[in-house]
């Protein structure tokens, strides 16, 4: 199991292109991308049991085929504000690197590649931007009619919801 | 994946240190003997040189350069042993058991080549050779008292012949028996013949016969020593092998010729060292080593089969009232049954593999208590009883400090010096007793000696010197109680005051090891009698019996091992002292503690908790107050993740199946969290 070498946004070595996979998910209003690579499962949310004194943006924990797995939830580890608490739709299971951790989002949107051109790195970028974001993608959403959209581009390994 | 040589690495140091241990096992035997005066065994000093032998090769191979010359200086003080050309003395004993432990240093070694361990290594190397040299055999060859024949002398190796010296020496007489084996099933049968001599005789050499024997038999003459009579000898030996004849003692002694003259090599070869490679691959044949985490995840496929079978279940009960599918359902029904059953053995085997005996533990306190009967001039005799008692793999690893420890303080403060046990009417030697036991799901782990006791009055005055204890509170204290208070963090710190307690430092942190692994510490002592403390642990941290209870619409598991009982809250019967809420119950105040303020589940307004699970530490008692019983279960026990190792209060979770999620409570950290944390009555102060 070596997704942790592939978590952070490297090109897919099949692709002569430099194109990387990026799942699309909703949360909140916004679009964001999680390298595919990194997700090794998206399940409808099972039972979650609220774990005490934990920091708010843990969901709790749930169990997967007997491990237990704990849960961020997107939108309040990165601070957004959510209209009238929208359940959560799916849970990724995204591996960040240390431990396989539960991402509650809102809605799955599809699987996108981008091409170096459609990403722009946090770096290059002066905007104020979270830890959690390395950049975003320009893609075409085609729930909207492929008009031009933005997806922020989200570093797994940042997730370790400390 | 790992690295393969990784593994091949892991291999080696596993196996390393199961040859060390075995050492070590040995060594103890071999100092026991020594100490009774008994004979030494010699296939116990074989036993030993193998052990080592292998580990020099094996060392050789992975570049453990250290490990290896110091088995090599070893094997060759050995090998002088087994040849008699040295005798089992203290200070061969000594440098023996330092191996033990140089060995053990040494194989941790980041790198197995290190520079700076070379010094100390070359050193102890010295001091192995410089043992070697001191003792001198005594002169005048007794094997010239008998006549042998000499073309058998001629061919005896090294070891055969310090053998028969040894065995003349020790007073035992020779004798040749004369008998036919079958040349298909020869090994078989002299393995068979040595296996049945053993106690009383020992089989010395043996040689084909120049007469007798045909294509399919050979005739031996088989060379043996017996401390029994001639008679006894017959009637064992001569109706099943052949004839036995005594060896006559010489009365004059016969010119010797040159011994090991080039007589013709017959094609059996005499038992000899060689075999011992053999001998050891084949006892470890029949057992595997395994990595605990396969086994862990082992566990979790049972998990993932176990929510196969209620997916079968649920399709059984969704067709159970469909009578066109009846038949179908039923068969369904059944081979769900049969697949349940089957898991649960699955369960049971994986859990069982886990447990190893106590007896690995047990070897290493062995040698502590050797080791600290020494510093101290104190004679310790170590019963042990149990050794076979399994625990899970990860329990044994995490009970050897505590053990050690309690160990340790037996023989420092528990027994007395010679003088001092002669004086008080005992043997001069102390007895110090390591008992294991299972106890229904439990082990019990018992160390008991029977030295000077525990002086109780004076645990509780330097209790209230440390201002541990009020003067008021101590004068309720029954002696059990002030007993206890041994286990007070920060009251055996100072050791000249242990010593007149009867017990060494860190009794704390001994008891803190212990409930973190769900156990439980007891301590019993009569002062000039003995002392005995009780370690009682669950067999297995996998599975754990467990309360289930819910909280504020939660369900919460609280480990069986720290649940005293459970009894109905009742609102009105609570009083405040010293801001804390308390209850009465049988006559003792009890703490009580709100679980659902604790966590902030309640909401203002919300209806209290009925009943009050009673919880107890050591001598410790809290109160948690919960809303409902559901009942006790075994559950398997999961670490939460990383990104919640840092919330205080859960020491896992279990799936309680159907992925249901219950947080483990984590005991020990809520009373600690309770009694001494300083944030911990947020919930509580804010009740009107």
């Amino acid at each position: 199991m070596s997704a942790a070498q592939k978590a952070t946004l490297a090109p897919e070595p099949d692709s002569d292109t430099g194109a990387v996979a990026v799942l699309g998910v909703r949360v909140g209003n916004e679009a964001y991308g999680v390298p595919l690579a990194s997700v090794r499962e998206i399940l409808v949310p099972p039972p979650m049991t609220e774990v005490p004194r934990a920091a708010n943006h843990f969901l709790g924990v749930i169990s997967v085929r007997g491990e237990i797995i704990t849960v961020i939830d997107l939108a309040k580890l990165l601070n957004l504000e959510v209209v009238n608490d929208e359940p959560h739709g799916r849970v990724l299971l995204v591996d960040n690197g240390q431990e396989l951790i539960g991402v509650a989002v809102h809605r799955v949107i599809q699987v996108y590649r981008l091409e170096p051109r459609q990403i722009e790195y946090a770096s290059v970028m002066s905007a104020d931007l979270s830890d959690y974001v390395v950049g975003v993608g320009r893609v075409q959403d085609h729930s909207t009619g492929g008009a031009d959209d933005v997806l922020i581009l989200i570093d797994p390994v940042s997730l370790l919801g400390e | 994946m790992t690295d393969p040589r990784d593994n091949v690495q892991q291999e080696f140091l596993a196996e390393a240190q199961e040859l060390v241990e075995a050492l070590s096992r040995d060594l103890l035997l071999l100092d026991e003997a020594h100490h009774r005066g008994e004979r030494i065994d010699p296939a116990l000093v074989n036993e030993i040189f193998r052990s080592v032998h292998t580990l020099k090769g094996i060392a050789g191979m992975f570049g453990y350069k250290h490990v290896g010359a110091v088995a090599h200086a070893l094997e060759d003080l050995l090998d002088d042993l087994r040849l008699g050309r040295t005798a089992v003395g203290q200070n061969l004993l000594d440098i023996l058991f330092d191996s033990v432990e140089r060995f053990q240093s040494l194989l941790t070694l980041e790198d197995p080549q290190s520079p700076q361990e070379e010094a100390g290594v070359q050193q102890y190397i010295a001091a192995i050779r410089s043992v070697g040299i001191e003792e001198e055999v005594e002169e005048g060859d007794p094997i010239d008292k008998y006549a042998i024949d000499q073309a058998v002398l001629a061919v005896l190796t090294e070891y055969e012949e310090h053998r028969l010296r040894a065995c003349i020496r020790e007073g035992l007489r020779l004798y040749r028996l004369r008998a036919s084996f079958d040349l298909m099933t020869i090994d078989d049968s002299i393995e068979a013949l040595r296996e049945q001599v053993q106690e009383e005789v020992e089989i010395i050499t043996y040689l084909p016969s120049m007469e007798g024997g045909n294509e399919d038999t050979i005739e031996l003459v088989v060379l043996l020593a017996a401390r029994v009579s001639e008679e006894e000898l017959k009637a064992e030996f001569e109706g099943r092998y052949g004839l036995i004849e005594a060896i006559a003692e010489q009365t004059h002694l016969p010119t010797l010729p040159p011994r090991r003259t080039s007589i013709p090599v017959l094609s059996m070869r005499p038992p000899s060292e060689d075999d011992g490679g053999q001998a050891s691959l084949r006892s470890v044949a029949d057992s595997v080593r395994v990595d605990i985490r396969k086994l862990d995840h082992l566990m979790s496929v049972v998990g993932e089969l176990a929510l196969v079978r209620s997916a079968v279940n649920r399709i059984v009960d969704r067709f159970k009232h469909d009578v066109t599918h009846r038949q179908s359902t039923m068969d369904l029904d059944r081979i769900g049954r049969g697949l349940e059953r089957q898991l649960l053995e699955l369960r049971t085997g994986i859990l069982d593999v886990r447990m190893v005996p106590l007896g690995q533990v047990f070897n290493k306190l062995a040698r502590i208590v050797r080791q600290s009967a020494r510093e101290d001039d104190k004679q310790v005799r170590l019963v042990v009883t149990g050794a076979n008692t399994e625990v899970d793999k990860l329990i044994v690893e995490e009970l050897t400090d505590p053990l050690m420890h309690l160990v340790r303080n037996a023989v420092d403060h528990g027994i007395e010096s010679p003088e001092a046990r002669l004086q008080a009417n005992k043997r001069e030697e102390g007895t110090l007793a390591l008992n294991a036991y299972h106890k229904g799901s439990n082990v019990v782990i018992e160390v008991e000696d029977d030295g000077g006791g525990m002086n109780a009055h004076l645990l509780r005055d330097e209790a209230i010197e440390r201002g541990l204890l009020t003067v008021e509170a101590s004068q309720e204290l029954s002696r059990q109680e002030m007993l206890d208070l041994v286990f007070l963090p920060g009251l055996s710190t100072r050791s000249e005051v242990t010593d007149m307690s009867g017990r060494g430092v860190g009794m704390d942190v001994v008891k803190t090891n212990i409930l973190r692994l769900g156990g439980m510490i007891s301590i019993a002592s009569e002062q000039g009698t003995g002392t005995k403390i009780t370690v009682t642990l669950p067999i297995t941290l996998a599975i754990i019996r467990a309360l289930i209870v819910t909280v504020a619409a939660r369900t919460f598991a609280f480990p069986i091992t720290a649940v005293r009982e459970a009894i109905p809250y009742m609102p009105n019967e609570v009083h405040t002292i010293h801001g804390r809420n308390v209850i009465t119950l049988r006559g003792e105040t009890l703490a009580i503690c709100d679980l659902g303020q604790l966590f902030d589940l309640r909401k203002p307004g919300d209806r209290e908790g009925k009943f009050v699970v009673v919880g107890s530490m050591g001598n410790r008692k809290l109160g948690f107050v919960v809303d409902e019983l559901i009942g006790q279960e075994d559950v398997i026990i999961k670490s939460l993740g990383k990104s919640l190792s840092s919330v205080r209060g859960f020491a896992g979770a279990t799936d309680l199946g159907d992925q249901k999620v219950a947080l483990m409570l984590d005991a020990p950290a809520l009373f600690t969290e309770y009694f001494e944390g300083p944030d911990v009555f947020r919930g509580l102060e804010s009740r009107p």
